[in-house]
């Protein structure tokens, strides 16, 4: 356990004094303080506008801070040699990838406690009401999210080079929404193994999007919190997910030569 | 040479890069054992193995067949791990940590406890020569200085047995004597040592042991001793009056005559001054004396260029 919590302060420190985190939080908040602005036209409903901007623009720049964090621990580790008096030490492989992603999921949490506390200071500004328990369970299930979102970046930087990882996470994360859209809209149409091969897709590639509690936040006011079997469902859905990426991780790092 | 267990036991390691046709043979069966309390120099020209050996000895690498045990335990038990120290070949360590806190995270890992790691951290900086800069970033560390927080990394456990890829790469001649007088201090207090090394002075100078490696095969493994003795040699020119007769030490070593100038070359600095008395005192008028000893680095470029022949033969 203290090799997980030194390996992850290690990632932690490295991520939170990077420039990079305050770079997207700083282009993040110049959007969100460009939505603001359009307060002063006295536009109706600029309120929900606010929010479901911010939301949008915070989620984004959270799940590319986990993908890019996450995707890059095991390449910079090779590049610059730091794996081998790491991995000279008592330290097990399953020790050392859970260290690292506790470390990035730490800078995950960082990145989107200072999103989250710009969005409630902006909110608070306009003399808006914050719906609180709605809002908590969005940060939750934000988190959930960026969990598998990392874990699923970690895995993917093991089998494929740090560009296509990133890549292809990047993708993942921001068609989620479009391609559950689709395959509602196209299951109907496909033959008998379209529809299984449809199907195995839907287990196979996780589906970001029933995480994505924005649009109730944005309405909070008109909405009633989750129900704690939901939030249950979802946190399970999760930790089959962000496990299951996390052992394919340990089977691709167990027999590979350092 | 120590009759208690090897710290290192190395035995038939084959090691390969690649699948396929494409494969290579990195470590081609060698064989080697290093005693409790030994310095061991491990040298080789680029490519010849050296760092693939010990990356497998750490358990890094995966061997085709063989073994590499390190205090009697398989090279990637976790158990075996914690009595090394190892320094890879040139790291670039983490840019956005300090100096004491990469120590805090590898010492930690090494089973250090916070207080003990306060009580260590800033003698140990002052030991590699980078005394005062605990606080400062990683990103603003020299190669040198890198090289030089990588051999802290190493020792700060005080581990038994220490493991140096590349030991004074990137470092000037003040870092190199630096290390060599940690390393000194390491040797006197007992640690096993075994280092792979560009700088055949710093072997020849600390080492009890060398072994060289060559195209993935053990080319020569003795201890420093045998291997400098055939390398000496001493030339003495001289002229000889005609009435006199060559002492016998100097008839042994096979003398060359140009007229009246002779010219001899003895292997044994004993013999040397021997010979010097006794030429005096057969009326031998001594022109030049010169040592020609040839040096650990001689020695090795010859052996790899003609096993380079050979092999082109």
């Amino acid at each position: 356990m203290n090799a997980i919590r030194l390996i992850a302060k290690g990632v932690l420190i490295e991520g939170v004094r990077r420039r990079e985190i305050y770079a997207v939080v700083l282009v993040s908040v110049l959007l969100i303080g460009a939505v603001l602005t359009v307060d002063f036209f006295d536009i109706e409903g600029i309120e929900k506008f606010y929010r479901e901007v911010a939301l949008l623009v915070m989620s984004f720049a959270t799940a590319a801070t986990a993908v890019v964090l996450a995707a890059r621990q095991l390449p910079r580790e090779f590049e610059n040699r730091t794996i081998y008096p790491m991995m000279a030490r008592p330290v097990s492989r399953l020790q050392f990838l859970l260290g690292k992603l506790s470390g990035v999921l730490l800078a995950t949490l960082f990145c989107l406690a200072i999103f989250m506390a710009v969005y409630v200071a902006g909110t608070l500004w306009l003399g808006h009401r914050i719906p609180w328990a709605l809002f908590g369970q969005y940060v939750f299930l934000q988190l959930l999210m960026m969990t598998i979102v990392a874990t699923m970046s970690f895995w993917l930087s093991m089998v494929l080079n740090l560009d296509a990882a990133i890549s292809i996470a990047a993708v993942l994360y921001l068609s989620a929404s479009v391609l559950s859209s689709l395959v509602t809209y196209i299951f109907p149409d496909l033959t008998t193994v379209g529809r299984y091969l449809l199907t195995a897709f839907v287990y196979l590639v996780p589906q970001l999007q029933i995480f994505d509690l924005s649009a109730k936040a944005t309405h909070g006011t008109d909405w009633p919190p989750l129900s704690l079997a939901t939030m249950a469902m979802l946190t399970a859905y999760a930790a089959v997910y962000s496990s299951g990426f996390v052992g394919l991780s340990l089977l691709a790092f167990r027999r590979r030569s350092l | 040479m120590s009759s208690a267990a090897p710290v290192i036991e190395v035995r038939d390691l084959v090691v390969e890069y690649g699948r396929g046709r494409k494969v290579h043979r990195a470590v081609d069966g060698i064989g080697f054992e290093v005693r409790p309390g030994e310095c061991v120099g491990f040298i080789g020209a680029n490519g010849a193995g050296k760092s693939t050996t010990m990356k497998t000895m750490m358990g890094f690498l995966f061997p085709v067949s063989g073994t590499a045990r390190l205090f009697g335990r398989d090279a990637r038990d976790k158990e075996s791990r914690r009595r090394i120290g190892y320094l890879p070949e040139v790291a670039l360590y983490y840019p956005f940590m300090k100096a004491r806190e990469l120590l805090e995270l590898y010492g930690g890992l090494s089973g250090l406890s916070k207080a003990e790691l306060r009580r260590r951290i800033p003698p140990l900086l002052e030991k590699v020569g980078l005394g005062g800069k605990g606080e400062v970033l990683l990103k603003n560390f020299s190669k040198g200085m890198q090289q030089r927080v990588g051999i802290a990394q190493a020792i700060i456990a005080e581990p038994e047995l220490l493991v140096f890829d590349e030991l004074s790469s990137g470092l000037d001649p003040v870092g190199r004597h630096d290390l060599r007088n940690v390393l000194l201090e390491l040797k006197n207090a007992g640690r096993t040592i075994f280092f792979s090394s560009h700088e055949l002075t710093e072997v020849e100078s600390l080492c009890d042991r060398v072994i060289m490696i060559h195209r993935g095969r053990i080319v020569t493994e003795a201890t420093v001793e045998e291997l400098m003795k055939p390398l000496n040699a001493y030339e003495i020119v001289f002229h000889l009056p005609d009435a006199a007769e060559l002492p016998a030490c100097v008839k042994q070593c096979g003398p060359k005559a140009e007229g009246r100038l002779h010219t001899v070359t003895i292997p044994d600095v004993t013999a040397y001054s021997r010979a010097i008395s006794e030429l005096a005192s057969a009326g031998a008028k001594i022109q030049s004396t010169a040592s020609k000893t040839r040096s650990l680095e001689d020695y090795f470029i010859d052996l790899v260029r003609s096993t380079e022949r050979e092999a082109v033969s």
